[in-house]
């Protein structure tokens, strides 16, 4: 001690801090197992906190990504009333202007127009009900990729051409080059009827699609059912980053009565998924975090205990509690930085490698995934949140841990902790 | 040494330190705590997905005229003879449902919609979602029934309610479409609006006259216990030659997937919480044993074998264990007693919806779990103490004494 203290004072005359701060890095070396121990356990909760919230940062950009650029896009534009009921005849009048005005928003990369309309479709003898989706598959394939994945066959180039889903086609025993009749009822309450060629077939995996969706050219749709220059949605391709503030925008300025909605009110399953996933993520660094934070507790308790004799003898030749306590603060803080140092230089390695190779799902989740429209990798995300979430953490509680150990201290009377600790 | 005193010496080394060990036991506790918990929601989670699965009308075994399920049409059927049902332990069941199912398009004055129509026996239905919904007005009453009951989401999607009439289109026996008239005995309720929008329901014979054939497309049965299912199914697959006799696994796969990643999951929490309790345990260990250096070489000295000396430290770490253990796991069902019928996730509705949950996120506590638990956290116990009583071991006695 005498030793450690003249040592210090030589480099460190007048200066308390540093020698404070060097009698805490000393001092944490006197029992080195320990140390390593401690700053073990806090680079195990760091590093799995921080592994963690990168995959599950990652996974919920690329499933955002994928479900939005699908079909639905980032933002939807609709009559208000549209939304609840989805009738016919509850239209955006005045598309072609509607659209040109959301094309000239900042932020909006891209933009297309839709009607949806539901018809009786049948091929031969066999008819079922089915959801007719008019579009503009040039203006698609710049907001949305799902045109990019017919599974068979081709996008509609004609009037009379269209691209129906493999659970249809199955269920009308219908292929490609086959007609297709598609009746439904127009605006005005007349007969709207089709006569259709099959050139494309699509397989999303989403059965439900599969089973009741058909592409027709939009304005074949437009004519047939008696609608003029009026569709039922504008979907608007944006950056998911961006997608709130051009809601917030294209909502000032578009009529009253249409309704902007962003992703995750069109898409409610998935902001809901992810809030689902998120908690039970929480609970679980939590309880590690918890885990941890007591052996940190019982660290300091044991190096508070084993010194309690040092102390009074410190405080018997005149040092101030305050700074013997601020000493043990200085050791919780190295301590702490030797666990997340340990922790990052293994993650942030190990998480930038996987950020170009991802993790395989294996097969048995693949399937599982796809309905949350993860792909079979997944790829971590390195933001500020996930890298500094659990190191933000891990130092409050060291320092509270270290607080709480030490503050016997103040009470300890010199003389007495001298004597009781021989 | 005889056992029983190295156990008093271990108890007491333990109480020589209360704070310390206090705060090893409450780690232990939280982690133990922890682990049953999250194991018990798991489990929940895990049966209600499974029963989820097999009460979307698919029951524990299903059998399907060959080709139904590429192709679910009202020529993919079968006929069931008077007398059908094999004889099977009435104590295995919960029962059978014969069913028609078509794909059908529905009309309101105010609407169409693409819908699966199913004829049932109501009577029957007890082992389906359909039979344990709540319902606006009434049910079926029974297989010749003449009206339909419609989820609450599709009948808001129509514009219409209970007492209004429909009209429903679907494919005859002989390929032709046919159109009947229905009248709306009542609306049903399910946890999720997903099944809602797809199934409505009628009489199955009502159903037979209007597709023009007595026929079924579909048998549902539902057994008392899962572990009955394998020598079942078998059974099913002798008995209907010539149809195919399927599981819920392999109807609903996704669900089965989860269902076997949540056996995963229970052991993914444990070896996370044991990582993080390890740490500490063993920290907590090598300090007491390297304060008693002395007290353990003086020991030796007089002749305490260096076996006896590894016994009475692992016999620490596992008292530590035992207690926190059975504490971690009386704290870990107090809370599952707190949290009751469940946690409430309702707010999250359409996202548990889609990924085939229910709302309410309910603890199912089983023994076998909790037993595994407590056996995996002793034998950690023991693991983590051998480092330590390795440790002091090496120390020679004289060495220690002269410490």
């Amino acid at each position: 001690m005498a030793e450690i203290a003249a040592t210090a004072s030589k480099r460190d005359v007048g200066r308390g801090r540093g020698l404070v701060a060097a009698i805490a890095w000393r001092s944490l070396w006197r029992n080195r197992r320990r140390t390593w121990l401690t700053a073990g356990g806090i680079a195990f909760g760091v590093s799995l906190v921080v592994f963690s919230m990168a995959f599950q940062a990652g996974s919920y950009g690329d499933m955002i990504y994928n479900a939005t650029s699908f079909l639905t896009g980032q933002v939807q534009i609709q009559r208000a009333d549209y939304i609840e009921l989805s009738r016919f005849e509850q239209t955006i009048g005045d598309a072609t202007e509607t659209l040109r005005r959301v094309e000239q928003q900042a932020g909006v990369l891209s933009a297309t127009a839709r009607v949806e309309a539901f018809a009786l479709v049948s091929v031969d003898e066999r008819s079922f009900g089915a959801q007719v989706l008019g579009v503009d598959v040039e203006r698609e394939r710049q907001v949305v990729n799902f045109f990019d994945r017919l599974s068979r066959g081709r996008v509609m180039a004609g009037p009379d051409e269209t691209v129906i889903g493999s659970g249809l086609a199955r269920n009308l025993n219908a292929d490609l080059g086959d007609e297709i009749v598609v009746l439904g009822s127009a605006k005005r309450g007349g007969v709207a009827a089709m006569v259709l060629d099959i050139v494309g077939i699509f397989d999303s995996g989403i059965s439900e699609l599969d089973r009741s969706l058909l592409f027709v050219p939009i304005a074949a749709v437009q004519n047939e059912f008696g609608l003029g220059d009026e569709v039922h949605t504008i979907v608007v391709r944006t950056q998911v980053d961006d997608s709130r503030a051009v809601v917030e925008a294209l909502g000032h300025q578009l009529p009253e009565g249409l309704s902007v909605r962003n992703w995750d009110e069109v898409l409610p399953e998935i902001r809901q998924g992810i809030d689902v996933d998120r908690l039970g993520g929480m609970f679980m660094y939590a309880i590690v975090l918890m885990i941890i934070t007591f052996s940190i507790v019982n660290t300091f308790t044991m190096t508070v205990f084993e010194r309690l004799r040092e102390f009074s003898m410190l405080k018997a030749v005149g040092m101030r509690p305050g700074k013997i306590v601020l000493m043990v603060q200085i050791e919780a803080l190295l301590l702490w930085a030797i666990g997340v140092g340990i922790a990052m230089g293994l993650m942030v390695p190990l998480l930038a490698w996987l950020q170009s190779s991802g993790i395989y799902l294996g097969e048995a989740i693949v399937e599982l995934a796809k309905q949350y429209y993860i792909t079979d990798r997944i790829y971590p995300a390195l933001g500020p949140a996930s890298l500094l979430a659990a190191p933000a953490v891990m130092l409050a509680a060291t320092q509270i841990a270290a607080f709480a150990s030490s503050l016997r201290i103040y009470w300890l009377r010199a003389a007495a902790g001298v004597r009781a600790a021989e | 040494m005889p056992l029983k005193l190295l156990l008093q010496l271990s108890t007491r080394n333990i109480l020589r330190h209360k704070r310390r060990n206090g705060l090893l036991l409450a780690a232990i506790i939280v982690a133990v705590g922890a682990v049953t918990v999250s194991n018990s929601l798991i489990r929940g989670m895990q049966y209600d997905m499974a029963d989820a699965a097999v009460s979307n009308l698919t029951g524990h075994v299903k059998i399907l005229a060959e080709g139904y399920r590429d192709d679910p049409n009202i020529d993919k059927n079968f006929v069931l003879a008077e007398n059908w049902q094999p004889d099977v332990a009435a104590e295995e069941l919960v029962g059978w449902a014969a069913r028609v199912r078509v794909p059908a398009v529905i009309m309101s004055e105010r609407g169409t919609r693409g819908i699966q129509f199913v004829g049932i026996d109501p009577d029957q239905e007890d082992i389906s979602f359909i039979g344990q919904a709540a319902y606006d007005g009434e049910r079926l009453t029974d297989g010749s029934d003449g009206r339909v009951v419609i989820g609450r989401a599709l009948a808001e999607q129509l514009e219409t309610t209970v007492g209004r009439r429909l009209v429903i289109i679907t494919q005859g026996a002989d390929g032709l479409n046919r159109e009947a008239g229905f009248r709306i005995a009542g609306l049903y309720d399910t946890d999720g609006t997903s099944l809602e929008k797809i199934f409505v329901f009628t009489g199955v014979n009502t159903l037979q006259k209007m597709v023009g054939a007595d026929v079924f497309t579909e048998l549902s049965i539902r057994l008392v216990r899962e572990p009955f299912l394998f020598q079942f199914k078998t059974s099913m697959i002798e008995f209907f030659t010539g149809l195919e006799v399927l599981d819920w696994r392999e109807l609903e796969p996704q669900a089965a997937a989860m269902f076997v990643f949540a056996d995963a999951a229970i052991f993914i929490w444990f070896f996370i919480m044991m990582g993080a309790l390890i740490f500490g345990l063993v920290n907590t260990l090598i300090t007491s044993v390297m304060e008693r250096v002395r007290e353990l070489g003086m020991l030796r000295a007089v002749g305490m074998r260096p076996k006896s000396v590894i016994v009475q430290v692992v016999l620490e770490s596992s008292i530590l264990m035992f207690i926190g253990v059975a504490c971690g796991l009386i704290a870990g069902w107090l809370f599952i007693l707190w949290l009751g019928e469940g946690i409430d996730l309702s707010r999250f509705a359409e996202g548990m919806d889609a990924f085939g949950m229910r709302t309410t996120m309910r603890p199912i506590p089983l023994a076998g779990d909790m037993l595994l638990v407590a056996g995996l956290s002793l034998l950690f116990g023991v693991l983590a103490s051998l480092y330590p009583a390795w440790r002091v071991v090496k120390i020679k006695p004289l060495e220690a004494l002269r410490r």
